[in-house]
């Protein structure tokens, strides 16, 4: 019953309006989004020159595992046409000047909203991620390294904590490629336990492979190398 | 009671509802560790405060304090004598907001004839279900180091930061309710919350669901369809039930809705299955 790696599959569509029938989200505005090709929201994404601070990066509470693959798909960026993606505090530092949809506005803007998959600041807690992202193959892999503050059942990380790990690979990657912004449907099969509290000893490449052309399609993600 | 009650001006109203409310926790707390001693395995003693599984006491335990509610599950020294003193954080804090207040105790009240039942939540799990978890994960014995740092992921953030929830089991349709308030650290598109943590939360309730339901379950699978973005700091209500049964698989499923029930946000379908002492999982 027990396999390893998991796989999961989302949905991801422009919210097109049916005829007739009441929309659920409204329309967003193809300008902001998607109207730009991948290559002007990598750049406006992945800002050069920046005081925010990018958690992508090493720190002590990697274990050999992440800092050897990290090296691995750094030395990819040179050669491959990978980019390693930032990761800042909130996803407002990243959309700077993105114009959401009317009615999805945010009423208020708060400086001390954190976006969730970096919201236990003390290194090793929680989330260890970074996510390296080919542009034109439209395919992202995020090695992932989870702390002691992720747990479940004892010992073992919180579905929940995979589910948020796996939508956010996906929505950078969907949002580079130019394909959606919101998730519309998540589908995930856990296949195997994953450990949390062995942090520096398990770390998963999740792999999201975005089909060029169809925007409905669904997006696969592989599972990693066996850890 | 009748008009005796009523009698003595809106105070004298609120201090005796809240007297009756520490009441009736009181005999909820006695009602869930009868309930909980009654799942344990038998032969099997709550663990004694030194043991390296047992959490560390919150040394935060002040901010928990609540004058208002006399009696309430924390630290009561007469409900946990001989475990570790847990902090319950499935009780009104101060970053609880009106909507979040206003529900709780809408539950609370219907808790009081005995059909609803509030569930506690800690930071990290019940003493006994980790006599349990121990069964099955042998090997975790291995790592008995670094799980007494480990914390429950949607309890590992500070007050009013992360998830802020509560939930409650309706014994007679046997189904579970979690009442949620979204903190500002559980960011997605700006202003929203992440999809991410609105999966850790239906995980959490459908889990919580089956553990009632039948003792140690883990997830299988999950889907989940996202119909609404959720406001950051928006209070929802998360119904949830099991569907079918089958041997160890269970079939849950949970919609996830606004105060008013008039907006569904979410839409999730489950799939968990009753660990068997006999299978290992690693």
């Amino acid at each position: 019953m027990i396999r390893r790696g998991f796989q999961a599959v989302i949905r991801l569509g422009h919210h097109r309006v049916l005829p007739g029938a009441p929309h659920v989200l409204p329309r967003l505005n193809r300008t902001s989004a998607f109207g730009s090709s991948t290559d002007s929201l990598v750049s406006r994404f992945c800002l050069e020159k920046t005081d925010l601070k990018d958690y992508a990066l090493p720190n002590a509470s990697w274990c050999p595992d992440m800092l050897n693959l990290y090296q691995e798909f750094l030395e990819k960026t040179k050669t491959d046409g990978w980019i390693k993606l930032p990761s800042f505090k909130s996803n407002r530092d990243h959309i700077q000047g993105l114009k959401l949809p009317f009615g999805l506005a945010a009423t208020s803007d708060k400086s001390d909203w954190r976006i969730f998959t970096r919201c236990l600041q003390v290194e090793g807690q929680g989330y260890e991620y970074v996510i390296f992202f080919h542009p034109s193959k439209k395919k992202s892999i995020c090695l992932f390294q989870p702390g002691p503050y992720l747990e479940g059942a004892p010992g073992f990380a919180h579905g929940g904590s995979l589910a948020a790990m796996m939508d956010e690979t996906f929505s950078k990657t969907a949002y580079l490629a130019g394909e959606g912004l919101f998730t519309l449907s998540l589908n995930i099969r856990f296949k195997k336990c994953f450990p949390s509290a062995a942090a520096g000893r398990g770390i998963v490449p999740v792999t999201v492979t975005v089909p060029a052309q169809d925007p409905l399609q669904s997006k696969e993600v592989s599972p990693g190398s066996d850890w | 009671m009748g008009r005796s009650w009523l009698a003595g001006g809106p105070a004298l109203i609120r201090t005796r509802a809240l007297v009756a409310v520490g009441a009736m926790l009181r005999s909820c707390v006695s009602r869930l560790r009868t309930l909980a001693v009654l799942r344990g395995p038998p032969g099997v003693a709550p663990l004694p405060a030194k043991d390296p599984w047992s959490p560390r006491v919150n040394p935060g335990a002040g901010r928990r304090e609540r004058a208002a509610k006399p009696g309430c599950v924390r630290g009561d020294p007469r409900s946990f004598s001989s475990e570790v003193i847990h902090m319950d954080l499935s009780l009104p804090n101060p970053s609880w907001n009106e909507d979040m207040r206003l529900l709780f105790d809408q539950f609370m009240k219907k808790s009081e004839d005995g059909s609803w039942k509030r569930l506690p939540s800690y930071k990290s799990k019940f003493t006994q279900r980790t006599e349990d978890i121990k069964i099955y994960f042998p090997d975790a014995k291995l790592m008995k180091e670094k799980l007494s740092q480990a914390q429950l992921f949607p309890r590992s953030l500070e007050e009013g930061l992360g998830f802020e929830y509560a939930m409650f089991h309706n014994c007679v349709e046997d189904r579970t309710v979690c009442i949620f308030q979204g903190g500002p650290y559980l960011q997605g598109a700006p202003g929203f919350l992440h999809g991410g943590a609105i999966a850790t939360m239906i995980d959490a309730t459908l889990g919580t669901c089956a553990v009632v339901a039948v003792g140690v379950a883990m997830t299988a699978s999950l889907n989940i369809s996202f119909k609404r973005p959720i406001p950051l700091g928006s209070v929802v209500v998360i119904n949830s039930q099991v569907d079918k049964v089958e041997g160890r698989k269970l079939f849950l499923s949970c919609n996830i809705q606004s105060v008013d029930e008039k907006t569904v946000y979410s839409e999730a379908t489950s799939l968990f299955v009753k660990l068997d002492p006999k299978t290992r999982l690693t």
